[in-house]
């Protein structure tokens, strides 16, 4: 980003993947001129190829995704900025890296201008390239400005205290993701970030300061002149034009703002047939919505390929695995020096010397790369040849290289678990560079740990599970039917399970998509698919009313009608949908005429004629979202409001229309409508909560009072129609988050697995989420999720079989008391009494449930569990030998 | 001043803490080298009897993070 210099070795980024140099080939002298080389001299690995060219493959292929993301925009050629002259005008993704701890300061922030002062006073600025036709052609909203410009002024204040004043001057605040709402009201509250809103027009250099004068307009119309020390300008998402003619090569079509062009119901399939888009190309977004288009382009490419499915994929060949029951331990120890990362601090050789002398170390020697494939290679060659039965890695991390490791020991014909790793590098030799010595005297201790651990370690059987092929669906809406058909057409049976008497849910209410699509025609056509389609089952007018069993193998009692029933599954999808809220504000109920946006959708469906001779329409926007006891912004309603009111006014262009809102939340292209619809004559008003429109009911008349937030006074408008944008609620179904063991949230929405990463799957495994149940949505985000679920499990189904993990908790029931404790103290339900047998009453422990986190050994108080890899005397042999070093 | 350095004995959770000092060598932070670790699968798996023994073995501090 040009923030701080690097070297023409260098690393693309502190996560990068994989974690290796390259060579800048702009800036290396001996590419240039042929001269230095220095890097090849010194690099003892042998790795610098000054030869390496550009080469050119030609893949065969039955599907594409593109992937290709955006570009932020360059605010350089808005003069009124002046980002390009002023060094303490930076933007958004400067800000980024400047909070960041791997950043060019370290985390510490700081100005761009020479004095490097930490900033007192900063002031974000939004929409810097989006929704801007003025200065710029994006007229689209970006949709994640202003939830990263919080996190910043948060995120900023955490680093340099309270003290430090951030103002984020927007047009309309849009938190409309999951929990951004809430994030928005506790920086007001709790962090006492400022919200102007405000455009600011001018930045102007202060002289001699670096400070930066600003001038704005308040909202009640005073010119206001302040000083910031540092202004960070929030850029939009935009398609770069590399991309652009990369479509235009794959003759993919692209939207008015240059996203791929796709349909409300093929959200990821791109105009041609076999071409798949995810992530910002698609459409601005943020995190978690490319994570679940990425899933569900892996559907759409997976439907497409599901008869190729394993034909070129190679089964390693497996060797039998030695029996190593009653031998004593011969332990062999690698001690790796990882280039100079270790070796450069810590004397390897030495480490290995006195690995050679401990207690059952038959064999013990360093590597260079104890990671590098013909080490790999070395290694099990040694563990043959010397008959080892036990290793030890001295090196990096076994969080990261332990799999590796476990990898050579399996290929040299050992259990897996007759492995442990010691860390002397990330903690040992880099966090004690200035200490030689003592780092040396460090790597033997954790060896000889690891040595008197492994001796202790045994053979651990990884539990097989085979994966029941069907999978099951709960709600049938359109999230639940798309997962249905993503499945079915990857060849898996599954079955859906609606509790009304017909497929469809929320959609059966709704008239037309953003984008104009007709939403009935389509489901008609959706619904008819589902029902001719072999593999799928629709269970109507039916409840799930128990559910037993675990990933891979679930067993679910339906009811219908008195009628029982009971399905095995391998995995489960929640598609549970959300329903609209009934208003209990604006006289709702009272007068026909007062009525819900999904009640203005079903006049709209049947073509109520009275619609047409209506002389006005109000919306009223928020009713009973973003309030104190439902913080969550529903993320639909503004969209579909300024669709009905053009709608409105497509039936009657005199009618007069009035959105009254609070801000206006058309996030990505959807922002077109906001735009038609001003420029239909559509009046937008906007209020606050503390504000909120009264609504009269008088004789015949029905009238709106409200404050006007240009006239800055109170104005009353007649209404023919009022239609409330009333809150989606979700189903807040706690029997069925009981029965498949996932969290609900504060609101009722479900809880997903990773906020971002892992919005379409449960930190429960074998169950997955889509649709509504997650989070309001509008149908196209539903259908996306309903394929990236479907995506998710089909992970775990086309694996047919998986395998637990080897460390799991086993219990000795001779000597279990029954107190039951393990069973209450489980997150995860894997502890229960036995049934029958001789132990009948004491406690089992199902290792497919089990975790491992030892919760249950540490609590038992008979002794009579242990965690299998980590058991008692594993670790109190660890702390005896530490006994030299203590 | 004395020269006395405490020996501390650490048992840190493999999904956190454990990551966490695998960080501070990632971003070259410096730290004494008189701790030594050893790796749980989790907190709920310490048990005091781990403190203790660490401490009959002549630690003298114990330090528990997860």
């Amino acid at each position: 980003m040009g923030l701080a210099k690097r070297k023409s070795a260098y690393v693309e980024y502190a996560q990068a993947v994989p974690l290796k140099y390259a060579i800048d080939p702009d800036s290396c002298i001996y590419l240039k001129k042929g001269k230095c080389g220095a890097c090849k001299k010194f690099c003892e690995a042998d790795a610098i190829d000054f030869d390496q060219k550009e080469e050119k493959h030609t893949l065969q292929v039955g599907s594409v995704i593109l992937a290709p993301g955006f570009k932020p925009f360059d605010p350089s050629r808005f003069d009124n900025y002046q980002y390009a002259n002023l060094p303490n005008v930076v933007t958004s993704m400067e800000f980024e890296r400047i909070l960041s701890a791997s950043g060019p300061t370290m985390g510490h922030v700081s100005r761009r201008s020479k004095d490097k002062a930490e900033p007192k006073k900063i002031a974000w600025f939004q929409c810097v390239g989006s929704r801007d036709l003025n200065k710029c052609d994006n007229f689209y909203c970006s949709s994640v400005c202003c939830m990263y410009a919080i996190k910043e002024a948060v995120i900023a204040k955490e680093h340099i205290g309270e003290d430090l004043d951030c103002s984020v001057f927007y047009m309309d605040m849009r938190t409309h993701g999951k929990e951004f709402e809430r994030f928005y009201e506790n920086a007001k509250t709790k962090h006492g970030i400022n919200f102007i809103r405000s455009r600011v027009h001018t930045v102007n250099p202060v002289p001699e300061t670096d400070d930066l004068e600003i001038r704005y307009v308040t909202e009640n119309g005073e010119i206001v002149s302040e000083i910031y020390n540092m202004i960070v300008l929030s850029v939009g998402l935009e398609t770069s034009p590399e991309i652009v003619s990369l479509a235009q090569k794959l003759d993919v079509d692209l939207t008015e703002g240059n996203f791929c062009k796709t349909s409300s119901f093929d959200p990821v399939l791109t105009s041609k047939e076999g071409i798949y888009v995810c992530g910002a190309f698609q459409g601005p977004k943020d995190i978690p919505q490319a994570v679940v288009d990425a899933s569900a382009a892996a559907a759409a490419a997976g439907e497409k390929l599901a008869a190729a499915r394993n034909s070129l994929t190679k089964t390693p060949e497996k060797l039998v695995e030695k029996n190593i029951f009653g031998e004593r331990p011969r332990i062999g120890v690698f001690v790796c020096k990882c280039g100079i990362n270790i070796a450069g601090v810590v004397d390897v050789p030495g480490v290995a010397e006195y690995a050679a002398s401990l207690p059952y170390v038959d064999f013990a020697t360093d590597n260079l790369y104890s990671c590098s494939q013909d080490t790999q290679e070395v290694i099990s060659q040694i563990i043959k040849e010397k008959n080892l039965n036990r290793v030890v890695v001295a090196a990096c991390t076994p969080k990261t290289h332990e799999p590796l490791f476990q990898e050579t020991l399996i290929n040299a014909g050992l259990n897996k678990y007759l492995f442990e790793m010691c860390n002397i590098r990330n903690q040992n030799s880099w966090v004690h560079k200035n200490n030689p010595d003592l780092a040396t005297e460090k790597a033997k201790d954790l060896v000889r740990m690891a040595v008197s651990k492994v001796a202790l370690m045994e053979p651990l059987k990884e539990a097989e599970l085979e994966v029941n092929q069907t999978a099951l669906i709960v709600g049938g809406g359109v999230a639940g039917m798309a997962a249905a058909q993503s499945l079915s057409a990857q060849g898996y049976e599954t079955h859906i399970v609606e509790q009304n008497s017909q497929l469809g849910g929320q959609a059966l209410s709704l008239f037309k998509t953003a984008k104009g699509e007709d939403i009935q025609e389509r489901l008609s056509t959706l619904n008819s698919e589902i029902n001719s389609d072999d593999k799928i089952t629709v269970h109507l007018n039916t409840k799930l009313t128990e559910v037993e069993g675990f990933v891979g193998n679930f067993k679910t009692k339906l009811s219908s009608n008195g009628d029982d029933q009971v399905l095995e599954h391998g995995v489960a999808i929640l598609a549970t949908g959300a329903a609209a809220l009934e208003p209990k504000e604006y006289h709702y109920g009272k007068d026909s005429r007062i009525i819900t946006s999904l009640e203005l959708d079903k006049k709209l469906i049947e073509g109520d004629p009275t619609l047409k001779s209506l002389n006005s329409a109000v919306f009223i926007q928020c009713v009973g979202s973003r309030e104190p006891d439902r913080q969550y912004c529903s993320r639909v309603c503004c969209t579909h409001s300024i669709d009905n009111a053009l709608e409105l006014k497509k039936r009657n262009p005199e009618m007069s229309v009035y959105i009254l809102y609070r801000d206006i939340r058309t996030y990505g292209e959807r922002e077109i409508l906001y735009r038609k619809a001003r420029e239909a004559g559509v009046i937008f008003i906007r209020y606050t909560l503390e504000n909120k429109p009264e609504v009269l009911i008088d004789g015949n008349n029905i009238t709106v009072k409200i404050t006007d937030h240009v006239l800055g006074r109170p104005i009353e408008i007649g209404a023919d129609l009022l239609s409330l944008a009333s809150a989606v609620i979700p189903n807040k179904d706690e029997a069925l988050a009981q029965f498949f063991k996932v969290p609900l949230n504060d609101d009722g929405f479900f809880v997903e697995k990773h906020a971002k990463l892992g919005p379409s799957e449960f930190a429960t495994d074998g169950v997955f989420l889509c649709g509504l149940a997650h989070y309001p949505k509008p149908i196209d985000e539903s259908i996306a999720q309903g394929k990236a679920a479907a995506s998710r499990a089909i992970t775990l189904l086309s694996r047919q079989i998986i395998f637990t993990s080897g460390t799991v908790a086993a219990t000795t029931q001779a000597d279990c008391s029954s107190c039951g404790v393990c069973i209450s103290i489980c997150p995860y339900n894997a502890p229960s009494f036995l049934e029958e047998g001789p132990f009948a009453g004491k406690a089992q422990i199902n290792s497919v449930l089990c975790k491992g986190c030892g919760l249950c050994v540490a609590s038992c108080r008979s002794g009579a569990i242990r965690l299998k890899g980590f058991d008692n005397d594993q670790i109190f042999s660890q702390i005896f030998s530490m006994n030299e070093a203590v | 001043m004395s020269e006395w350095e405490p020996k501390i004995v650490s048992f840190l959770c493999n999904w956190c803490s454990y990551g966490a000092a695998d960080l501070a060598g990632v971003s070259r932070m410096e730290y004494p080298s008189n701790i030594r670790v050893i790796r749980i699968p989790c907190t709920g798996r310490m048990s005091p009897k781990f403190a203790l023994a660490a401490l009959r073995e002549g630690a003298d501090g114990v330090w528990v993070s997860g």
